[in-house]
This record gives C-alpha cells, structure tokens and sequence, in this order.
C-alpha cells in the first residue's frame, strides 16, 4: 500500500487531462467566457498567457465538454508542415482523405464544397510554433466562417508582435489567463490533493506554507505541479529513510519546500 | 531518486546565503548606531565644554560688582578714608544742620529688573541685602565729592558742602509702575503707593494700595496706606470703617495702632 505521500506525488504529475482540471472562481468565469464566446459568430479566439497558465488544460477541457453538443478538434501538437496541416484538417474535419501534397487553394475548394450548418471548431494549442505564413492561412480560413478557431499561445514579446499584426485588427476574442494569486493557489492545491482522496495531504497546507509555495512559483500551475510533485516525493524519501520525525509532518516543512525548489531549479542556490 | 543528502548540504548553503543579506542590514546598523552614539557622546563632552567658559565670565563679573574695586583704588589717595568718615556722619548731619537731605536712593531698583522678580517677601530681604551694601553707593557719591575738596578743602576749609543730588525719583517710580504692569507684583505696586505717599501724592498712594490690596488683601503695610492716604484725601469715616473690618480680619496692631491714632486726632 502506497503511503499518503506517495499518492499526493502522483496528484501533481504534470499532465494535461481534462479530468484533473480545478474549479477556480475566477478561472472558471474566464472558462465559461470562453464557452459563451464560442456560441458567437466569432472567426477565431485567441487564448493567451504566459507558459504553465493553464492555456492548455483549458483546451482540454473545451474539448472534452463541448465534444458530445458539436463538432470539436484538438490538436494539441503543431502541425508545423503546411500541406500535412490542410490534409489533417480535411480528414477530421470534411471526412476527405487526400493523397499527396495538399495546397492551401485546394483545400480552400474543399472547404468551399462543404455544406455543413455546423461550423466545426479547431483547437490549436502552442499556435506560437505555426509559422508566420501559416498563420496568416489560419486567418484567411477563419474569414471564410466555415471553420472557427480556438488557438492559445504564449505570452512573451514575440507573440505579442503575432498578436498584434494578426488578431487584433480583426474582431476577434481575445482571452488572457494569469497566474494564480496565493489564495487561489490555496484552493488549487488543496482542491487537486482532495479529488484523490489525500486529505491528510491537503490538511497540511497552511496559509503560510502556501504563501511560500506563491514566492516561489509565483502562482504558476506547472512550476506548483512540479515543486509540489518534488515535495511529496521528498517526504516519501524521508518516510522510506525514516527520517520522517526529523521534518515537520502536521504541515508542510518550509525546509522541505526549499528542498524541492532546490532540486526543480526554482531556486538557484 | 533523490539524494536527500546533498540536496540538504544545497539547502543549508541557501539557508546560509540567504542571511547574509540580514546579516549585512544588522552589522551596518550597529554600526550606524556606533558611530551615532560616538557623535553624540562627543558632542556632549563639546557641550560641556563650552559651558565652562560662559560660567567663568559670571564669575567674574560677581568678582567685580563688590565695593572691592574702589578700595582696591583708594591705595590712590588716603584722602579718600577721611570723606567716609564724613558720611557715616551724615545721618547725623541731617539733625545738626538741614542743609543736607538725605532720601534712600531708588537705583537699585534698576538691578532688580535683571534680576529675579522678587515678590512680597523677597522684596523685605531684598531690602536688608540694600541696607547692607549701603555703603556702596555712599562711596561712589564720596568719589565724586572728593575730588571737589581736594583742590578746594585746603583753600576753603568753611566752605565744605555736601551736595548729594536726588535724581529722577519721579522716574524710578515710573520704571517700577511700568514693571509692575509687566508682573503684577504686589510688593511693586505698595512701593509705588509708598513712594507717592512719601511724595504727598495721596490719590495716587490710595490708587496703588488699592490695587495692591486687590492683588494680595494680606499686605499690612498696603492696608495702611490706603487707609492714611484715604485721611489724607478727606475720607476719615471710611478709613476708620476700613481699618476697623481690616482688624476684624487680621488682628493687625500697626492697624490697631492707626486706628487708635485716627480716633485721638493724632493722625491727619
């Protein structure tokens, strides 16, 4: 039998799965935003905000909760080849297979041919990795109103500059996630460790263990995941060692919590 | 797999790093507070010093204001031993021949305004410290009066006059009513009744004894000048009504005394 340290490890592996997505206040009013903002004629929405955001989880779970009402698609990893992007496209979209290469005129014929009243929604996560010319096909498909877009990207310069010479002439939605303040974090922490069942793991976690975990991560869910994950696993370390008495076990060990950001790089030392 | 044990050398390295910052803030502040605590020190002992210095000239100057000096200076001339003779014999004088009127001198009323207000009882020994330094002034006035029968005590030994002026009487009452005004001290106020009383000026007596009876309704001598200027001006009824509720209250006998003078015709 795994101990409770063990388990709450595993709570904060990081993967991107819809299932472990964390009801927050203010996440889910940006989430149900989003969802309302899909119901609109909008050609394309942009989701953006600076990695580890939680940009992705909330594609998944778009997908995963619109999926059973319309036709949805996720592509969570760029299709950096162009003519392998309008072949995939044409597949899942418009059930067309296609044999070699596939230009942006062919597909738009395609496209053009198609009679659905359902207007299919595409999801592209990391749309920072398309190519610039790629992007600006992304936008001419998006004009035609037959395929909406829902892509995410990363906040830095860079992408603001995408931002800017792309999206924002059009009326487009644009949608930014920022990083969890310390309360937040709280309920995030406390919330993922409770869904598996590591209450005792949860109850450890006080307004000043958290606060410390904030300076760190500085509110940002993949740096918590990762130091948290560090943590726990530490602890099981202990407990295997049993050096457990040596740490404090009613709430989170600020030395532990140094310990991890140590390890994970979030503190330079 | 972790290894618990370097990760905790790494941590204690943090940990070490992480309060020198601290570290640093503390030292410097002890260090601030050093250096503050020096300066502060230092200017303290520079304090005390440039308070010897001003002690110093004060007591030089109580150094010179005794009759000191002008005995020191009499080594001059012996001639100056003869004329104190002359006017220790002056009150003498007064009676012998009439030529020569002495009045107490109000300069010394002048000191006082540098010095400390003195209130009622302060004035009395004031008053002793003036006749006990007396002399002071007489020899000052000597002074003067010497170098005159030196050129002229050989020649015309009969012509021998002392002339001792009285100077601004008026004046000095006039300074002390202008520091009265300043600090309603009682003691100044039956001085000025006294003076006018003395210069037969009785509203004016009557006036400040008034007043000084207002300010402090204990002072005998107050009492009684207001009731003797209060004859002098005419009002003997109210004197004697005066004088007799002014006993009820105090059993005062120089009342007493003024009263019984009123009432035999003695007192006008």
């Amino acid at each position: 039998m795994n101990s409770i340290f063990v388990n709450s490890k595993d709570v904060f592996l990081d993967i991107v799965n819809a299932k472990d997505y964390i009801q927050l206040d203010r996440v889910s009013t940006i989430y149900q935003a989003l969802k309302n903002s899909i119901k609109k004629p909008l050609k394309m929405i942009l989701l953006y905000g600076k990695p580890g955001t939680g940009k992705s989880m909330f594609l998944n779970k778009l997908h995963k909760d619109l999926s059973s009402s319309q036709k949805v698609y996720l592509y969570q990893t760029p299709i950096l080849d162009e003519s392998e992007f309008y072949k995939t496209l044409a597949q899942d979209l418009f059930e067309t297979k296609y044999s070699g290469e596939l230009n942006f005129t062919q597909f738009m014929k395609i496209v053009k041919s198609q009679d659905n009243e359902e207007i299919p929604v595409v999801l592209l996560d990391e749309a920072q990795l398309y190519s610039e010319v790629l992007m600006e096909k992304i936008r001419l498909l998006s004009d035609t109103r037959t395929v909406k877009f829902v892509i995410t990207l990363h906040k830095t310069e860079k992408e603001d500059i995408i931002a800017k010479e792309h999206f924002q002439t059009r009326i487009w939605e644009t949608i930014e996630l920022e990083n969890a303040s310390s309360g937040e974090l709280k309920i995030y922490i406390q919330k993922k460790l409770m869904k598996a069942n590591c209450f005792d793991s949860a109850n450890m976690f006080t307004n000043k263990s958290v606060n410390k975990i904030h300076k760190i991560t500085n509110g940002n869910y993949r740096d918590t995941n990762k130091l948290l994950y560090t943590l726990f696993d530490l602890y099981a370390a202990y407990e295997r060692n049993q050096q457990l008495s040596s740490v404090k076990t009613d709430q989170v060990s600020n030395k532990l919590i140094e310990m991890s950001a140590i390890h994970t790089g979030l503190i330079h030392a | 797999m972790l290894n618990i044990v370097d990760l905790e050398k790494r941590w204690f390295i943090y940990k070490l790093k992480s309060y020198i910052p601290h570290l640093s803030i503390l030292i410097s502040l002890i260090v601030i507070i050093s250096i503050f605590l020096a300066f502060s020190r230092a200017s303290q002992d520079i304090s005390q010093l440039t308070i010897t210095p001003t002690v110093a000239p004060i007591i030089v100057k109580k150094e010179t204001l005794p009759v000191k000096e002008p005995v020191q200076a009499t080594p001059k001339a012996v001639v100056k031993i003869e004329p104190v003779e002359v006017l220790k014999q002056e009150p003498q004088l007064l009676h012998d021949n009439n030529r020569v009127k002495l009045s107490p001198s109000l300069g010394f009323m002048r000191k006082m305004q540098g010095s400390v207000q003195p209130y009622y009882k302060n004035d009395l020994e004031y008053k002793g410290q003036v006749q006990e330094q007396a002399p002071a002034p007489i020899t000052e006035v000597v002074e003067q009066e010497v170098i005159v029968p030196l050129s002229t005590l050989e020649a015309e030994p009969e012509v021998k006059k002392i002339s001792i002026k009285r100077q601004n009487t008026q004046n000095d009452i006039y300074e002390i009513i202008a520091r009265f005004k300043k600090n309603n001290n009682p003691a100044l106020s039956l001085f000025v009744a006294k003076k006018y009383y003395e210069l037969e000026d009785y509203q004016q007596a009557y006036n400040y004894a008034l007043i000084t009876n207002k300010i402090n309704k204990e002072i005998e001598s107050s009492w009684i000048i207001f009731t003797k200027s209060l004859v002098k001006l005419g009002k003997r009824d109210k004197a004697i009504t005066t004088l007799e509720q002014y006993i009820k209250q105090s059993h005062s006998s120089g009342a007493r005394i003024l009263l019984d003078e009123i009432y035999a015709g003695k007192f006008k």
